[in-house]
Parts: C-alpha cells; structure tokens; sequence
C-alpha cells in the first residue's frame, strides 16, 4: 500500500507535536484531579456542616459547568483578574480539566472512603493514630482499591477531553490536525491547494479509540475484578 | 485600580445584551431539546436490541456505541461539519449542533437503556409470556415499564451532559449560549459580566436537571426499593 507524499510529514507532526500536547494536558489534568480529588473526598466525609457546604459546592460548580466554559474562564477571565494569573493555553486547559477532573474524583472518593468499614476508623484509633494518619496509612489505601477503575474510566475522559483545548490554541492532536488541513488547503509552494479534513480528522478519531477502547475495558474489568 | 474594575459587575450588561443572550439560551434549549428527544428513542430502540440481542442491529449497535463512547465529541462534531463539505454533504451549523449531541447522547443512552432493561429480573418476562403476552407485548408491558425506571437517573445525567456539550458548538459558530455570550464579550470585553452571565446560565439547567434525578429517583422508585 502506498501513501500520498503527504501524509507523512502530517503524520510524524501530529504525533511529535500534538500526540505530545494530549498527553501532557492529560498527565498534569490526572495528577491534579488525583491529588485535589482525594483530598477533597476524604474532607467531605468530616461531618462539618461549612466544610461540607464549601467543598460541595465546589464539586457542583465545576461537574455543572461545561468544560469549555471552564477553560474559558481560566483563559480570558483570570488575566483580568490579575496579571500573574495569565497562562498559555496548554496550562489553562490543563488547569480547567484539573477543576473539572478533580470534582469527578471527589465524589468517588467520598463514596469509596464512606464503604470502609467503621471498625477500620476505630482500630487505627486504639493504635494510636490520629485524624490524617489514619485515613493516609490505613483508610485511604483500602479506598484506593475501590477507586482504581473509576479513574482508570476518568483517564480516558480527560483524554478525550484535551481536545476542548484547540478551541484556545493549545497543541494537542486536534489542533495540530487542524492546522495540517488548512496548510494543505492552502495553494502550492505553501500547500497542495487540496482538501484533506476526512482523512486527517478520521485519523485523529482513530487515535483517540485507540487509546480510549482499551482504557474503558481495563476500567470495567477491574470494576468485575477489584469491588 | 484596574483589578477593582475589572472585578466589578457592570448592571447595565444584563439589559443591552438581554435580547442577545435570550437568544442564546433559547437556542441551547432547543438545540439541546430535539437532540434529547432523539436521544431518547435511539436509546431505547437499539437498548432493547442489544439488551435482547437483535441479530445484526445489536451488533450494530455496539460498534455504533463504541465508536461514539471512545472518540472526543469535539471531533465527531469537526467530521461533521469541516470534513463532510469536501465529500460534497454539507450541513449548516444549526444541523450539525444538534445532530452532533444526539449521536452522542444517543450512544450513551443505548448503554443507559440496554443496562435498565438488562437489570429486569428474567422471571417478571417469564410471568408476562406464561400470562400469553407476545414478546413484543412482553417488552412493552413489563421490561420498558420496570427498564425504563431503572434507566431513567443515568439517562437524565446523559441528557445533563448533552446539554453542558452543546456549548462545543462555538467551534462551527452556531449561536448558542457560550458563543452569543462570547461575542459580546469580543465587543464589550465586560468579561467578568460574560462569565457570570453563562456560569450562572448553565448551572441553573444544570442543577435545575440534577434536582429532577433526585425527585423523580424517589418517586418512580420500584416499590420493592421503597
């Protein structure tokens, strides 16, 4: 099978520049939903009413509002805000996932951290744990058990999701397709005058159900295996 | 000084762009409505198959939710409205906005109905044939009733987040909320009045929505759950 001259330097730009751009959205979006999610879970099973109320109303505000809207509102809006709040538009959309990512993992952990059974709260208390060793040696990694396949499911939405950052500019896999296409629209030297958005676009889908199928079966197997 | 400025709400945004921004809402809303129609019967028309295993149309189906479920929606909306027009289908944007959300929201609620239907216990379809019902009757009568209840929160969410994706239709330029209120923003840069203006526009549908799960959860609850 031969390909066009033109796929391949579309191709190794698309995975050199864009595949990379998901991924490190997708990596910072992970490890901060991970970390502010856990935390913020765990918090929410303390039965202080203002507590409560504020971290709930967290995880409302940033599961309700639209991702796009988020990463919006972190891009135009935080600048006017402040001028040391201005970021390039890998981290804000990095930052808005997080916000988004970390409300989806606030409530699994909740639920996770409340399945454990009370007579683990009171062990560790009689060996002399108090309120944060106890849940980060003893509640939180039987917790964590519970908590793998939903974020297995959350890795791959937030995957997908990097792609909301084209709308800002970011270089991820859409906007570097994007790009390719108009590149080649353009009239020859720059381009080929040709339109190739099927092509380029499916590829991207392809890509994307590449990494997605295999996670969304991984985080339903070990939904059978772990719980 | 210029922090203060920025941060403080300017009234009068709400009363020059009113027209503007009802205008966005309400085609958000519409958008938002026929694709959840749709939605809903595709859901419940390939949830029945593939909970009954359909020859051929489950098999479909399948690849049909699989396909939507694991590819970013941002993309399935760019196939349709910037790659479609060079193979000589070109659909306006209003088109796009709402075909878009209804695939999408079509293929999660064929998992959300198949799963429901799927969760009614074999002997209720046992008693309704044994009482001379046909399969057909069956389904009607005692899966889709029972189903249908157990499908409803995770289709309502479903429908929640059709809602919150029709704001991606910024990147085709379709009107609706988020690009009416960004537009103006473009002209007036009141940006923190365009942001409170939408975040307080889509958590209203969206918490309104959340709030009917909750009422409905307990009042189509079956009564052995009761």
């Amino acid at each position: 099978m031969n390909l066009p001259d033109w796929v391949e330097p579309v191709a190794r730009y698309m995975l050199a520049e864009g595949l990379t751009g998901t991924l490190k959205i997708a990596a910072i979006a992970l490890a901060g939903s991970a970390l502010i999610g856990i935390t913020l879970g765990t918090l929410l099973t303390i039965r202080f009413l203002p507590t409560r109320a504020l971290i709930r109303f967290y995880i409302e505000v940033w599961r309700g509002l639209p991702i796009l809207v988020t990463i919006f509102l972190i891009f135009f809006w935080l600048p006017e805000v402040s001028d040391r709040l201005r970021f390039g538009p890998l981290t804000a959309a990095a930052i808005g996932l997080t916000l988004w990512g970390s409300a989806q993992v606030a409530e699994t952990t909740r639920g996770a951290v409340e399945s454990i059974p009370r007579e683990q709260h009171e062990a560790s208390s009689a060996l002399g744990f108090g309120w944060v060793g106890r849940h980060l040696f003893v509640i939180l990694p039987q917790a964590l058990r519970r908590l793998l396949p939903p974020m297995v499911g959350l890795l791959a939405n937030i995957i997908q999701n990097t792609t909301i950052a084209q709308v800002i500019g970011a270089s991820e896999l859409l906007e570097t397709g994007e790009r390719q296409v108009e590149r080649l629209t353009a009239s020859p030297p720059i381009g080929l005058g040709e339109v190739h958005a099927f092509e380029i676009y499916a590829a991207v889908m392809v890509v994307f159900f590449l990494i997605s199928f295999p996670l969304i079966r991984l985080a339903a197997y070990l939904e059978r295996r772990v719980v | 000084m210029t922090t203060a400025l920025a941060v403080a709400f300017d009234w009068s945004y709400l009363s020059e762009n009113a027209d503007e921004l009802l205008a966005g809402l309400r085609r958000t809303l519409q958008v938002s409505a026929i694709a959840i129609v749709g939605a809903f019967f595709i859901g419940l028309v390939l949830g029945a198959a593939r909970a009954h295993r359909v020859p051929v149309v489950s098999q479909l189906a399948a690849i049909y939710v699989e396909v939507i479920r694991n590819t970013p929606i941002l993309v399935q909306i760019f196939m349709l409205f910037f790659a479609l027009p060079p193979l000589g289908i070109t659909l306006e944007a209003f088109t796009v906005a709402w075909l878009a959300v209804m695939i999408w929201g079509g293929a999660f609620n064929t998992e959300n109905f198949r799963a429901g239907f799927e969760a009614v216990p074999q002997r209720y379809r046992e008693a309704g044939l044994a009482l001379g019902f046909g399969r057909i009757s069956t389904f009607f009568n005692v899966t889709l009733p029972i189903g249908g209840r157990i499908a409803l929160p995770s289709s309502i969410n479903t429908y929640i987040s059709v809602v919150k994706n029709t704001s991606l239709m910024y990147v085709i330029s379709y009107p609706e909320l988020t690009k009416s209120a960004l537009d103006i923003q473009a002209l007036t840069l009141q940006t923190t009045e365009t942001f409170t203006v939408l975040a307080v526009g889509y958590l209203v549908i969206v918490w309104t929505m959340s709030a009917l799960i909750r009422l409905l959860e307990s009042h189509l609850a079956l009564p052995e759950e009761r």
